[in-house]
Parts: C-alpha cells; sequence; structure tokens
C-alpha cells in the first residue's frame, strides 16, 4: 500500500474533523430553473413534471459548482482530504448517498446550502484497498427554510496493487503418477486399469481399491464426458486463478471421474449433466492440463 | 401532480413494474451537462484506463437517479419520493459502442411505514451486466 504506515495518532487527528463545516452557506449558483430541470429530465429520459417543479432526485445539482469547479469548500474538508492524501490515502471513490426531499422544489427558488463532516471511520481495509469513509450532509434551504438533506460517503483509500498473476501450481510427479503425466504430454488421458480384476481408477495410485492388486496397464480415455457435479470458487482468491470460476467433477463412460476445469461457458452456465469433450490446455511452455469444453449446441 | 397509486390498495411484498434503461456515452455526456458532473471518469475513456478503470463508467448519481424511476413511473409522480438512498456497489461500465449498458431495476414494497403520512418503503434491485451496481436501494414514497 503506502509508502508508510500512517503515524500513530493519524486516526486520532482526522477524527477531529467529524462535526466541522464543510461548507457554510454555499449558494447555488443559479436559482432553480426551467432549462436545468429540461435537460435533466432529456438525460433521464422522463418526462417533465407537469407542474414545473424539479425532480427531486436533482437536488444535489442545484450545489454544484459547474465547470470552473470548487469555490465556496470550506478549509475542514479540503484539510482534510489533504491529510489523507499525505498519508498515501489518496484515491477516492463514492459509495452511499442518502437523500431526504422535504418540498418540491420550483424555479426561482435560490439554494443555500451547509454541508458538515458527519463521519471520518477507523481505518478499513476494502476490496480496493486500505482507507477512511468520510461521510458529509449537506442540508439545502430555500427561503429560510429546509428543503432537502444530501448524505454523501466517500472512501479515500490506497488502492490495493495489482498482484501480477501467478503461475499454476505445479503437479507433483511421482514413480506412482509419472505414467499419467507422461500421457498429457502426449495429450493423451490415460486411465488406470487393475490386470486382476479389470477395476478402472482414477487418480493414479499403487494398488486396487476394489481388490487390492498391484498390477495394472492404462486405458486411454475416448474424450467424451458428463458434468456430474462442480463448484464455484469464490473465495479465497489465489494468485493464478481468476475467481469465480467452475471446477467440475466429470464423469467418464471409462467408468472414472475426475476434476477439471470446464471451458467454453462461463462459470455460471456449468450445469450438471452436461455432455463434455476432452481437449488439453497449455497452460505455460512446462504445463499442459486435461479440461473440458462444453460440446457445441449444448 | 398527484400519485395515481392508493395507499389502500398497496401491500409489502406488493411488486413494481421492472424497467430496463439503457446507458449510452451520449446518455451520460447528457447526464453531465444536466448535473454539473465533469468528471472525466464518466466521458474520457483515456482517463478513466489510467486510473484503473475497465472503461468510462455512469455517474453513481445517475445511476440513483434512473433506477428510481421504477418507483417515480409507478406512481407516476416523481414528487411523490420523500427519502431515497443507495450504496454504490459496483460501476456501470458503458462501453463505447451502439449498445452502451443496461441497467435493470425491479422494486417491490418491503413496509407500510405510515398510514397517516400514506407512506411506503420500496426496495430495488438493481443490476447491471449480471451484477449489481446499487445495493440497499431503498425509497420512501408517498402514495394516494
Amino acid at each position: 500500500m503506502t509508502d508508510a504506515e500512517p503515524a500513530a495518532g493519524f486516526y486520532e487527528r482526522i477524527k477531529a474533523y467529524e462535526g466541522q463545516s464543510a461548507a457554510v452557506g454555499g449558494e447555488g449558483r443559479d436559482p432553480v430553473n426551467s432549462p436545468m430541470i429540461r435537460h435533466w429530465c432529456e438525460a433521464m429520459g422522463h418526462l417533465l413534471p407537469v407542474d414545473g417543479s424539479a425532480p427531486p432526485t436533482m437536488l444535489q445539482v442545484w450545489t454544484m459548482a459547474g465547470l470552473s469547479g470548487h469555490g465556496d469548500r470550506s478549509g475542514p474538508y479540503d484539510e482534510l482530504l489533504g491529510a489523507l492524501d499525505a498519508a498515501g490515502f489518496d484515491a477516492v471513490v463514492a459509495t452511499d448517498c442518502e437523500q431526504e426531499y422535504v418540498r418540491p422544489l420550483r424555479p426561482g427558488d435560490r439554494i443555500v446550502f451547509d454541508a458538515v463532516i458527519e463521519s471520518v471511520s477507523p481505518r478499513k481495509t476494502t476490496k480496493l484497498g486500505i482507507g477512511h469513509f468520510i461521510t458529509t450532509r449537506m442540508d439545502l434551504r430555500s427561503g429560510g427554510e429546509q428543503v432537502g438533506t444530501h448524505r454523501f460517503r466517500i472512501l479515500k483509500y490506497a488502492p490495493a496493487p495489482r498482484k501480477a498473476p501467478g503461475k499454476r501450481p505445479r503437479p507433483v510427479v511421482n514413480r506412482d503418477n509419472a505414467g499419467f503425466w507422461n500421457g498429457v504430454s502426449r495429450h493423451e488421458l490415460l486411465i488406470q486399469r487393475c490386470t486382476g480384476c479389470g477395476t478402472p481408477r482414477f487418480p493414479w495410485l499403487p494398488g486396487c481399491n476394489s481388490c487390492g492388486g498391484q498390477a495394472w496397464d492404462t486405458v486411454k480415455a475416448s474424450g467424451s464426458g458428463t458434468v456430474y457435479s462442480y463448484v464455484v470458487m469464490h473465495h479465497p482468491p489465489f494468485p493464478a486463478f481468476e475467481p469465480p470460476y467452475a471446477v467440475a467433477l466429470v464423469e467418464l463412460p471409462e467408468g472414472v471421474r475426475m476434476i477439471a476445469n470446464v471451458t467454453g461457458v462461463p462459470y455460471d452456465k456449468v450445469r450438471i449433466g452436461m455432455p463434455v469433450e476432452l481437449e488439453f490446455a497449455v497452460v505455460d511452455d512446462e504445463l499442459t492440463l486435461p479440461v473440458f469444453r462444453v460440446r457445441e449446441g449444448v | 401532480m398527484v400519485a395515481r397509486v392508493n395507499y389502500d390498495e398497496v401491500e409489502a411484498g406488493t411488486e413494481l413494474p421492472p424497467l430496463t434503461i439503457p446507458v449510452t456515452r451520449g446518455t451520460l455526456v447528457q447526464y453531465a451537462g444536466a448535473s454539473g458532473d465533469f468528471n472525466p471518469i464518466h466521458w474520457n475513456e483515456k482517463f478513466a484506463k489510467e486510473v484503473g478503470l475497465p472503461d468510462v463508467i455512469a455517474h453513481g448519481m445517475f445511476t440513483m437517479a434512473s433506477a428510481v424511476r421504477v418507483v417515480t413511473d409507478w406512481v407516476g409522480d416523481p414528487g411523490a419520493l420523500v427519502e431515497y438512498g443507495v450504496r454504490f456497489t459496483k460501476p456501470v461500465v458503458v462501453p463505447n459502442d451502439d449498445k452502451g449498458a443496461l441497467i435493470e431495476v425491479s422494486g417491490k414494497v418491503a413496509a407500510k411505514l405510515d398510514d397517516a403520512a400514506r407512506t411506503v418503503r420500496v426496495d430495488l434491485t438493481v443490476t447491471s451486466a449480471g451484477q449489481k451496481v446499487l445495493g440497499q436501494s431503498r425509497a420512501v414514497v408517498r402514495l394516494a
């Protein structure tokens, strides 16, 4: 994250901004007016209110600074943002908005607003990175009466570094399973078969689960299969994988089931019973894996 | 204008007619002008990508205001909205093609709040490209 962890007492320092003003007696640049209402309704694709009033969701519009930027923000808010920037929390994203509409606004209403820094959260770890939530509340008035409230929360954060995609884990190849990986390198999926009782087995093992026999030969899989079951991985993330992704248990007509990725459909379209076809995915220079592609037309 | 939905005829669980809102780059340019929010992440692809976004994204306030149309269209009066709050959970990514993005909105009456004020709370479900883009999206609206 940041170059340095924020100094001790940092949170106390930024929390002290709670209750301070972010704007005092700010004035809307223009009174509520019909052209802006019309532009808004056109952008939102809805009809103009027949009584000429502004749609309530325009509330914040009447406080915006327009093209030339903010002029009437008070010191404390900028100071707070500056302190967060300096501590490495230099990215910002809006997280919440709540509005209350006390009465409809009509052309001619002149909006005056005060804003207060309502809360500064303790340090939080989020998906985007570590940071602090800042909530401001803006009270809007016209002719001395309250017309609405606009509460807005942002996250000031230090963006989490993007991790370079990791390598897929390597298989552990030993004397018991070398035959399988040799087959994969020739783009063959080999299944062990007990020469004593004829039971196929997968994954590769030194002995037969059925009769205990240690002699075996191999059968080359035909390549067809069916999704017997599957899971969708969301968490925990692993460097080589981008969640969510589906991991399937594929049943082969040779009489075994194996775990593999399903390709050719998004993770949320994998279904039990889907016919799939073996193919070999070249992951990198050193690794090829058997995967199953959903059959065309499914 | 007066709300055309009668409070007495609404129950908790009443579903509102859903809404699909198309959003193109043109929509965002219109909204920037109408709202006064000219942040370049909402119209400049190069800038948006430089700050780590996948593409230009819609204004959160646009998504918020658009979504609540499911309520105000139902009620027939934009002015009937009393309170409205959302959480911005995912950005609405708007590619520069003919299609842009679609915002899908549905709503359900969660509770009848006040028999005298004739207000109900509507909970909204707002998605785009299969992802929830607004969370805890709740509107309080006054009915007839």
